[in-house]
């Protein structure tokens, strides 16, 4: 699915800012993976992360989409 | 000449404010940066309102250039992106910088723009070609001065020269709506993403430095490229060119929406630059060898070929035509090494086995797909509205890929010489005069989405337009019957769909904008590819296979009629579209 994972954050922000899907939030200071239906798993965030934080997968996975949603 | 900044009250209830007074760069919410709100109350939302001489809409290769020099010519400047600056767009997917070196090229800058028009089959603008040639040098000297050739990552080379010059810049934050009064630009408005707010920005000029885009499928890597600046362009009265051109790039059979897996050679590359190299490439071959065989197409570029004939197909100039998996004098990167392959190796978006066509639509040809030059310094036929890279359609390279490398240099080189027109334009001219009436009524259109009660939502959206443009080969392996039906959907989803959008917060909204724009560009590119009864470069119609020279050495722009209609006209090759 994605981004898979976060584990690690420091709360630096490179990651929200550098994915150009707006896929990643802050919440309580760290990064939350938060819209993973739109990542393009490019690795941006994950190279730009300074501590090796977030763990990607090939797979990509999007949820049931209906007209309504 | 200053930049500057006012914070108003929530838009609906009290639009006032407009008016006067300066202040810093607003910082709001800082402690609440980038939280995600599930449900917003639009009657909440604020507006921060920017003043500038020229705003560089845009944060890639082309908007940095841009701005620094428009800010170098003694403009105040501003850029904003709805990503990062480097970070967003095209820009982190190439690392092949084009540079004529007059030093080490055996041949001349004629040489070089008579063999890109030979490739492109009379479709590139020499004027733009030459003018790559002419200025890439220049720029890759100031990359290299700001690190660009020293790293992976765009963002810190490209920061340096905006902090050295402390241009303010704006990221995260979507721009819907380009504002025209009085019949000139007058600037931009849009939201961020990252706070319950509005953004307006009045400028003298405004530089698109948008990019282009494709459809946004699921399999290919252009989430944030919706065509955004030209339709807003489109939209105010622009004209917009190269609708009918395709990018064929194929993708890979295994993990086709991993981004990485097929463009991760060129993410993890440390920039170089490259000498001439003009292929024809890029274009809808595969693709049509893909409809022919079926999927997957067994090679690519650079990799071992099919032997099985395929009858037909797009026309490849015989110069130019690949003849086995390796160039013919045995070294530099392979054939369509696109923004610069390892060498030996298949090109960026190319497996070395299998790859799947009809995987993509709808993608631009670099340089070929947006606003129509109406000079050769990426003016537009509205006063003040310049546009550049990807953004404006100066068919530098032409209906295909030919130069190598030519897609970073040509945004590098048109950003530097938009950046001094428009300042030069806004040194000459008033600040415009927007009415807070208008906008009010602007920022009341932006927020419509997040207004609705009922609707459909911009995924869903997004999905049936991609049901509809992408797996039948629409728009590589053209037919009218196939693409009148596709227009018919369209126009429903323009029609009935696009006006019923909703959105519940902020990223929800940036996704129904760029559905909207996305609707349009199908629209344009039905209508271009209709239009033009022939076949060449990566324009391919089944119904009409042959290059017509007699009716068809011509761009064809697509501009808004005034009852609302897109109206198509022909502009003869080599010439400037009539200023009238």
């Amino acid at each position: 699915m994605t981004i898979k994972s976060i584990t690690g954050c420091i709360g630096c922000e490179e990651c929200v800012k550098s994915c150009p899907c707006d896929v990643i939030r802050m919440e309580d200071g760290k990064a939350v993976i938060t819209y993973a239906a739109d990542c393009q798993i490019c690795h941006l965030c994950r190279m730009y992360c300074p501590v090796d934080a977030i763990e990607m997968s090939p797979e990509k996975s999007i949820p049931v989409i209906v007209p309504w949603g | 000449m200053t930049t500057t900044s006012e914070t108003s009250g929530p838009t609906r209830r009290a639009f006032m404010a407009f008016s006067g007074a300066s202040a810093g760069l607003a910082a709001i919410g800082m402690e609440a940066w980038a939280q995600n709100a599930v449900e917003i109350d639009p009657d909440a939302i604020t507006n921060t309102d920017h003043v500038t001489d020229v705003l560089v809409i845009g944060g890639g290769m082309a908007g940095l250039f841009a701005a620094v020099k428009a800010h170098d010519a003694g403009a105040a400047t501003m850029i904003v992106s709805k990503g990062r600056l480097g970070s967003s767009g095209l820009t982190p997917f190439g690392k092949g910088f084009f540079v004529f070196d007059p030093a080490t090229e055996p041949g001349s800058i004629d040489d070089f723009v008579d063999t890109v028009s030979r490739s492109a089959l009379g479709t590139n603008n020499p004027v733009y070609t030459r003018q790559l040639a002419e200025h890439s040098m220049d720029r890759a000297v100031e990359l290299r001065d700001w690190g660009y050739f020293n790293q992976t990552l765009a963002n810190r080379p490209f920061m340096r020269p905006i902090d050295d010059r402390d241009i303010p810049l704006l990221e995260r934050v979507t721009i819907t709506h380009l504002i025209k009064e009085d019949g000139r630009i007058a600037g931009a408005a849009g939201f961020r993403l990252d706070a319950e707010e509005t953004v307006t920005i009045r400028a003298k000029s405004v530089i698109l430095c948008t990019g282009a885009g494709g459809f946004k499928p699921n399999g290919f890597p252009l989430g944030d490229l919706t065509h955004d600046g030209t339709v807003m362009a489109y939209r105010i009265g622009a004209k917009v060119t190269g609708k009918e051109w395709n990018d064929g790039h194929m993708t890979r059979a295994d993990h086709p929406a991993a981004t990485f897996d097929t463009w991760g050679d060129m993410f993890e590359r440390v920039p170089s630059t490259n000498g001439v190299e003009v292929h024809h490439d890029l274009g809808v071959d595969l693709n049509y060898r893909a409809y022919v065989l079926g999927n997957p197409v067994a090679g690519g570029p650079g990799a071992p070929q099919e032997t099985a004939e395929v009858a037909g197909g797009p026309y490849v100039p015989q110069e130019f035509q690949r003849t086995s998996d390796a160039p013919a004098d045995g070294d530099g990167p392979p054939p369509g090494a696109g923004e610069g392959g390892a060498p030996g190796g298949p090109p960026p978006g190319f497996a070395p086995s299998a790859n799947v066509g009809g995987a993509s639509a709808g993608m631009a040809i670099h340089k070929s797909e947006g606003l129509v030059p109406y000079d050769d310094r990426c003016a537009s036929n509205i006063p003040g509205l310049y546009a550049a890279g990807d953004a404006l359609g100066s068919h530098m390279a032409g209906g295909i890929y030919t130069q190598v490398g030519s897609s970073l240099a040509g945004s590098a080189v048109q950003g530097a010489i938009a950046g001094e027109a428009a300042a030069e334009y806004a040194s000459g001219v008033e600040a415009p005069m927007i009415p807070d009436t208008r906008l009010a009524e602007i920022t009341d259109e932006i927020l419509a989405p997040l207004r609705r009660d009922a609707g459909y939502g911009p995924a869903w959206v997004t999905q049936t337009l991609q049901g509809i443009m992408i797996p039948n080969f629409v728009l590589y392996i053209k037919k009218a019957a196939m693409m009148n039906a596709a227009l018919a959907y369209i126009e429903e989803l323009r029609d009935h769909h696009a006006p019923m959008l909703r959105a519940a917060n902020m990223h929800e909204l940036r996704l129904a904008w760029e559905t909207r724009n996305m609707i349009l560009s199908a629209e344009m590119k039905l209508r271009a590819s209709l239009f033009r009864t022939e076949s060449r470069c990566s324009h391919y119609r089944l119904d009409y296979p042959e290059v017509d020279d007699v009716n068809w050495r011509a761009w064809i722009n697509i501009h808004r009629a005034d009852d609302g209609t897109m109206e198509l006209t022909k502009q003869p090759f080599g010439t400037w579209p009539d200023q009238g």
